[in-house]
């Protein structure tokens, strides 16, 4: 579990068992599902109309508008052909729909499909400025993704890179802190392996490339960070895998804050209990009361 | 151990032995009260001379012996930003059980980070020199711990970072 999963599970459950259920002949069930995922995503698994043979799965995000501008619904029709919907339901952004009645038959790779639904609409905007970096074409203003609410995302292209800035805010001093280590572990990272891109962070204002940018914000508790990702990472070859990896940095790094407080925590707690030990041992044993062989109570005097 | 820590722990020791000669002794100003003078410092002739043993600037035990009771505190080393946030949990975490431990006081002493009131109840009740001993153990262990700690943060920190970056290729 060092890796967060790129797919969401509960699509992949779910959709594997409606589907199973479909292809063996079993009476379809409705179904209505809301669920959330990282970043403030919402899904919704419901039934159009209340037709138990079709099934549509909804994605709303706070952001799409922004990942619009840079081709997210195309290339979403590319991924999902005819299965997306031209209008989305009421309320998401993206739907995709599927006839229980008409399903291929390599299901699998639908619900692969289905459950990269949130990867995919980040991809997009990946896909362009990586694209840009590969044709050579500079000047091409920043993107900026605001991808949660006081959080916000940078790409930029340049002729022999691509820079990915994050922007996070740490809710808790101690988070600070502990991101602080993390974070220089990342920019030490390159020491463990060649292939990995070029990070850096500063804690508190905005790197250099961002000082003429109104939005960016200041403060002890907002932390930069820098991907530079070289051609060797943004090549049609192993340009999904970039996209698969860093589209979840955030979500990664404060995975692992998480983990490690709670790690610590649970340290803490069998440190105390082991304290408590060594305590109780300073307070003499309450005898119990004696008894002769014959099951008769002795008295001390 | 380092050198400089039996010598320390060793003069804490000793205070504490010569500090834990403790008696009941009733309130002098209001009737009917048994009270940690230490505590409540209504009667001057009732408290002795308080103690500082301390290793180095941050590293101190201060010991305030009155009539029916001692006040322990402790300063633990706390070289940066992380030994300060992991000991200020971990002494968070043992105030807020400080009914199971008896003799430690719920909040310490400004300028420390625990604090201990041992009342002449306690060295009725529990052996005075196994009270000592925890009391030691105690300071050699939460230095431990929390170097202990650091060092298992930072080696999370590394093993996630350089798992996240080897899968770009």
């Amino acid at each position: 579990m060092i890796i967060l999963e790129q797919n969401n599970r509960i699509i992949v459950e779910l959709l594997e068992q409606k589907f199973a259920n479909a292809k063996e002949g079993g009476k379809p069930e409705s179904v209505n599902v809301t669920f959330a995922d990282f970043d403030g995503v919402l899904y919704k698994v419901s039934n159009p109309d209340g037709v138990k043979t079709r099934i549509i799965l909804s994605i709303s995000l706070k952001f799409y508008a922004e990942l619009q501008q840079h081709g997210a619904d195309d290339l979403l029709r590319k991924v999902y052909g005819q299965n997306m919907r031209a209008t989305p339901e009421p309320g998401f952004n993206v739907t995709l729909e599927y006839d229980l009645t008409a399903l291929p038959d390599n299901t699998l790779e639908l619900v692969q499909k289905a459950s990269a639904l949130k990867r995919n609409c980040f991809a997009s905007v990946f896909e362009k400025y990586f694209e840009f970096q590969e044709t050579g074409q500079e000047g091409h203003k920043r993107a900026v993704i605001n991808y949660r609410e006081d959080e916000t995302m940078y790409i930029e292209a340049k002729a022999d890179r691509v820079t990915v800035i994050f922007s996070t805010v740490f809710k808790d001093a101690d988070d600070v802190i502990i991101g602080k280590v993390f974070l220089q572990e990342f920019r030490e990272g390159r020491k463990a392996s060649q292939t990995a891109p070029a990070v850096l962070y500063s804690l508190g204002e905005p790197p250099l490339e961002l000082k003429d940018l109104p939005g960016a914000r200041v403060g002890d508790n907002v932390g930069y960070i820098t991907f530079v990702l070289f051609p060797r990472h943004t090549n049609k070859k192993t340009r999904d895998n970039t996209i698969d990896l860093i589209h979840s940095f955030r979500d990664y790094l404060h995975y692992h804050i998480k983990c490690s407080k709670v790690y610590l925590h649970t340290r803490m707690r069998a440190k105390t209990t082991d304290f408590l030990k060594v305590l109780n041992r300073a307070r003499p044993e309450v005898k119990g009361e004696k008894k002769t062989f014959h099951g008769k109570t002795f008295q001390t005097q | 151990m380092s050198a400089t820590l039996q010598p320390y722990l060793e003069a804490v020791r000793h205070t504490l032995e010569a500090a834990l000669c403790l008696e009941q002794f009733s309130s002098q100003v209001v009737e009917r009260h048994n009270k940690p003078e230490v505590e409540v410092q209504t009667s001057k002739e009732l408290l002795m001379t308080p103690v500082v043993v301390a290793r180095n600037k941050q590293e101190r035990v201060l010991i305030e012996p009155s009539v029916n009771s001692v006040r322990i505190s402790i300063a633990i080393k706390q070289s940066d930003e992380i030994e300060k946030i992991l000991c200020h949990k971990f002494t968070r975490f043992m105030c807020q059980r400080a009914d199971n431990f008896f003799v430690l006081r719920r909040k310490p002493l400004p300028g420390y980070d625990i604090s201990f009131l041992i009342t002449a109840s306690h060295t009725e009740a529990m052996f005075k020199h196994k009270l000592v001993d925890f009391l030691l153990h105690f300071m050699q262990e939460i230095d431990k711990e929390i170097s202990e700690m650091k060092l298992s943060l930072n080696a999370r920190a590394r093993v996630s970072a350089e798992e996240f970056l080897k899968r770009f290729n």
